[in-house]
């Protein structure tokens, strides 16, 4: 299988929390992102790797538990691993795992791609008293074994030796044979292949695929090109349903599973009742029905707290520069055309610098420690309850919890999500959620204009806010949520190497994707400002913004193009008043800030979080999310304003 | 056979059927949660919240919606620890 291009083409694929990207990260330096909560280098990433004077290519794929994919994460591994045909297949294994895991495995082998197997987090199978016998297990499988441990960078030299060995050798393992009735079963199937009937890795794997596959789309395709072979792969099914009186696919996977379960057992011993290591005492608290409930609100709030007291002092010593920089630029460019391209372009990039990061890395940085030990997992079991009553399930914690600092990686993390359904129902939400722009908004305006207690009232509003549109949405969405079924991954210690890394990932996506539409959307508003749009727009809006939401004509802008630069809105709003922010109330009342607040939290969050929205779920339901947020922003401060 | 809701938990249970479509049983044989493995309730599932389910056979363990537990039939296959 020589690859088009010269260098050969690796793959890490392992099923999720198995330590892949970990493993991928010390091969290739600052590359993959990685978690431990399933599903969360849901993108796949490429590294040029040299190793030995050898240069070859390694890819990351999202974490999958079967060949079948049943999520969007999953399949973006499958379609990559059989369009790309990699010249190896790197299998990483949950050593601590090790039953289940081969299952993948020996379905990997019956792909038939050159592999080799590393066995990872062998540090922790041995603290659960499983031993495994390296060279039997090798024997048994019939591929390379090289006991890991990612974490530490063990056995990443004798990985990759065995992965040349195996590049440079060729040849796959011999498929491992199931019990006589499946297997002649397969052999019927394979041979009734017609020749040009197209093949994925090799008849057999093509064979037991066939059988597998139930979705009515390859059926009914099949019947419609080749009606001959539909009926020899009905007759294939019907036998293999009589002798096991299961379906077709359930035979298959049971074969699996137990070929995994006997050559687990005849390579590994496993010593019962090792004592229950300190972690798993923990995790009694954890997720302790009460006691639970107590941890989670003291993470959140301990996550809030370390974000603030880390991002406001930051953000007041990045913002220094930028104002200077500005007055700078206003003394020597006077009000020309120029001037306001370049302010509104220092304000974009500033804005990014000054604002959104001291705020945007501490939480991500926070988050990696969350997943990293396997907590987020835990915060879905716990918040399942709740979530239930918005017509979601657990799996939708983690990129609610993300979405509190910047709703653009939250969406990208819905692809965790296994039904449509959960994923537009959680992606509509997470505009919603108060990003922390919008927070700083909250604490700048409400907190400190209102009082604490305000800005606390704001944030259960904005929460029950979120519980109705959901309940309201599920009543549209009418198929009901397959329900959560989430592994529960065991506690692990964080790795600072690794924490770092993903925040370092996520701040580049950021900084790739958000950042340059950040800055365009400033400069847009600079030149609105430059051509007097912005008055002519004021007028246009006045009807809405003055008798609507009694709020000045001078804040139209600020209110409709704030989500081209909403970390600066409170700057616009003061710009537009032309008042600084102490003396606000001298042209503000207390009931127009809170109109104010409430219109900028609920409206459109940010061109980069529609750009998003699109990316991932298409035109139709961006639209949906825009006139969501648009009527929402607009009906509660309209009410707001009658109420108070 | 009981559902698995109605299973007692720390008990040793016995996986006898697991109902549901296609897709929802294919998605817990991808889990390694399959027919005849000796699973266990662990008590701390929350009211009307999500159950904990631990597969003794490999050592993995599923938070799993109330809903879906009901789609799984066990067997009691020995006393509560």
């Amino acid at each position: 299988m020589a690859n088009k291009n010269k260098y050969p083409v690796v793959v890490f694929i392992g099923q999720p929390n198995c330590g892949k990207s970990t493993l991928f990260n010390a091969v290739a330096g600052l590359k993959a992102e990685t978690s431990n909560f399933p599903g969360t280098s849901v993108k796949h990433t490429h590294s040029k790797v040299n190793y030995g004077g050898r240069i070859f290519n390694i890819i990351d794929l999202p974490g999958t538990y079967s060949l079948n994919p049943s999520d969007p994460a999953e399949k973006v591994a499958l379609t990559h691993l059989f369009s790309e045909k990699p010249d190896l297949v790197i299998n990483v294994v949950d050593a601590s795992i090790l039953g289940r895991s081969l299952e993948f495995t020996l379905e990997l082998i019956e792909l038939g791609y050159p592999m080799v197997i590393a066995l990872n987090m062998t540090d922790l199978a041995e603290k659960k008293g499983i031993e495994t016998d390296i060279k039997k297990l090798e024997r048994l499988l019939g591929v390379a074994v090289v006991p890991t441990v990612a974490y530490h960078g063990r056995g990443i030299k004798e990985l990759l030796e065995a992965a040349f060995h195996c590049l440079d050798e060729g040849g796959c393992a011999a498929h491992k044979r199931w019990s006589r009735d499946v297997e002649n079963k397969i052999q019927e199937m394979m041979h009734n292949l017609p020749r040009d009937f197209p093949v994925v890795g090799n008849p057999r794997f093509t064979a037991i695929k066939m059988i597998e596959a139930e979705n009515l789309l390859f059926n009914e395709f099949l019947q419609e090109l080749r009606p001959d072979l539909k009926k020899r792969l009905d007759k294939v099914r019907k036998d293999l349903e009589d002798m096991h009186n299961a379906p077709a696919y359930e035979v298959i996977a049971a074969e699996r599973h137990h070929l995994a379960m006997k050559i687990f057992e005849e390579s590994s011993t496993v010593k019962r009742g090792a004592k229950r290591a300190l972690l798993e005492r923990m995790d009694d608290l954890i997720m302790h029905p009460i006691l639970g409930y107590f941890i989670l609100l003291g993470v959140l709030v301990g996550f809030f707290l370390v974000i603030f007291k880390i991002g406001s002092p930051l953000e007041e010593i990045l913002l220094e520069p930028v104002g200077q920089l500005r007055e700078f630029l206003s003394s020597t460019l006077g009000s020309g055309f120029l001037f306001y391209v370049v302010d509104g372009l220092i304000q974009g990039v500033g804005g990014g610098i000054a604002i959104v990061l001291p705020f945007f890395v501490p939480l991500i940085f926070i988050m990696s420690f969350l997943e990293d030990v396997g907590y987020l997992a835990r915060a879905g079991f716990l918040m399942d309850n709740f979530m239930h009553g918005i017509g979601l399930h657990g799996k939708s914690v983690s990129p609610f919890i993300l979405g509190f600092g910047c709703n653009v990686p939250a969406i990208v993390s819905t692809r965790i999500l296994e039904s449509r359904r959960d994923r537009v129902i959680t992606s509509l939400l997470i505009p919603f959620i108060p990003c922390s722009a919008r927070t700083t908004i909250i604490l700048a305006l409400v907190a400190f204009y209102l009082g604490p207690m305000w800005a606390f009232g704001f944030y259960v509003f904005n929460m029950l806010l979120i519980g109705l549109l959901g309940r309201v949405m599920s009543f549209f969405y009418k198929e009901p949520s397959p329900g959560l079924i989430l592994e529960i991954p065991s506690l692990k210690l964080p790795s600072l190497k690794n924490m770092i890394q993903k925040t370092y990932f996520q701040l580049k996506s950021f900084m790739l994707f958000a950042w340059p539409i950040l800055i365009v959307g400033s400069i847009v508003l600079g030149l609105l400002q430059f051509f007097q749009i912005d008055g002519v727009i004021n007028t246009v809006l006045a009807p809405l913004v003055e008798k609507g939401l009694g709020l000045p004509r001078e804040t139209g802008v600020t209110l409709i193009f704030g989500f081209l630069r909403k970390e600066l809105s409170l700057v616009m709003m003061l710009q537009a008043l032309g008042v600084s922010y102490h003396d606000l109330m001298t042209v503000v009342s207390r009931e127009q800030i809170l109109v104010f607040t409430v219109f900028v939290s609920f409206f459109i969050p940010c061109l980069s979080t529609v750009a998003i929205i699109w990316k991932e779920l298409g035109a139709r339901i961006a639209f949906l999310s825009i006139a969501l947020n648009v009527t929402v922003a607009v009906t509660l401060s309209m009410l707001v304003r009658l109420v108070i | 056979m009981i559902s698995l809701i109605d299973a007692p938990s720390d008990t040793p249970l016995r996986i006898v059927d697991i109902h549901g479509g296609h897709g929802f049983r294919r998605r817990f044989f991808a889990l390694g949660f399959h027919k005849n493995n000796l699973i266990e309730l662990d008590s701390k599932s929350i009211m009307r919240g999500p159950v904990l389910v631990r597969n003794i056979s490999n050592g993995t363990s599923l938070a799993i919606g109330r809903g879906v537990a009901q789609k799984i039939w066990v067997e009691i296959v020995g006393e509560q620890k």
